[in-house]
């Protein structure tokens, strides 16, 4: 780990979940600290995406729920190891995770994205249209659930017409 | 296990392996959303060791689950 040791500016990653017990405004303040805390130590937030509310996986302490922010930023990689104890011992935070990555520029993370999405729309639509055909499927069992619905009924009718005993 | 034609689909759409993108990583997992060996898939052994880091990571900030409900 002789990497980390050396000094000097690297560029890192960071993914960040607020409880949702915030409201999406205090949770907001909540993500302006955590870049001031950044800013404050001599680092360089380059870019930043908020994905807002979304449903976690599985639950953290009772949270079903939690708002996500993504920043990229240049950090003196000597103080990271502060910044990630900060975090973790802070309680507005649920959970965090600092990724060191290349150093993209805005355009490159737009460029890439723009693929990602595509691809995941192309496979999307295909999806969709394997799904047009299952309705029929769907149709015919719902079908057969009506005819069991009726024989029920008519049975009940039988039943209750006849004194049985 | 027999050697598929398969490709990698990494390779093959000229993309980065990404822990965020939880659509494209939830192909690479089986139903108790256990990691699928590369033969499976066809993801090329470089590529696959990304993908494995990519997917724990992604289990760590509740992006995927860790086994199926």
């Amino acid at each position: 780990m002789s990497k980390t040791k050396q000094s000097g500016l690297a560029h890192y990653e960071i993914l960040f979940i607020v409880p949702n017990r915030f409201t999406e405004e205090e949770a907001k303040e909540v993500i302006a600290k955590v870049e001031k805390n950044i800013k404050d130590n001599g680092g360089e937030i380059t870019y930043q995406e908020y994905w807002g509310k979304k449903k976690l996986a599985y639950i953290i302490d009772h949270n079903n729920y939690g708002y996500y922010q993504l920043l990229e930023f240049d950090y003196e990689s000597t103080l990271l190891e502060k910044l990630d104890s900060n975090l973790r011992l802070s309680t507005e935070i649920l959970r965090h995770q600092i990724v060191r990555m290349k150093k993209r520029s805005s355009e490159e993370i737009a460029k890439a994205k723009e693929k990602t999405d595509k691809l995941n729309a192309k496979e999307e639509v295909v999806e969709k249209e394997e799904k047009k055909e299952k309705p029929d499927k769907a149709k015919a069992k719902e079908k057969a659930k009506i005819d069991l619905k009726d024989l029920d009924e008519k049975l009940e009718g039988i039943l209750n017409a006849k004194d049985l005993l | 296990m027999k050697k598929s034609n398969k490709e990698c689909y990494f390779c093959v759409n000229d993309i980065e392996v990404d822990y965020k993108d939880t659509r494209t990583l939830k192909k690479f997992v089986n139903f108790y959303m256990k990691i699928l060996p590369g033969q499976r898939t066809g993801t090329c052994s470089w590529h696959q060791r990304k993908l494995a880091t990519a997917i724990k990571r992604a289990r760590i900030m509740a992006l995927l689950s860790h086994t199926h409900k």
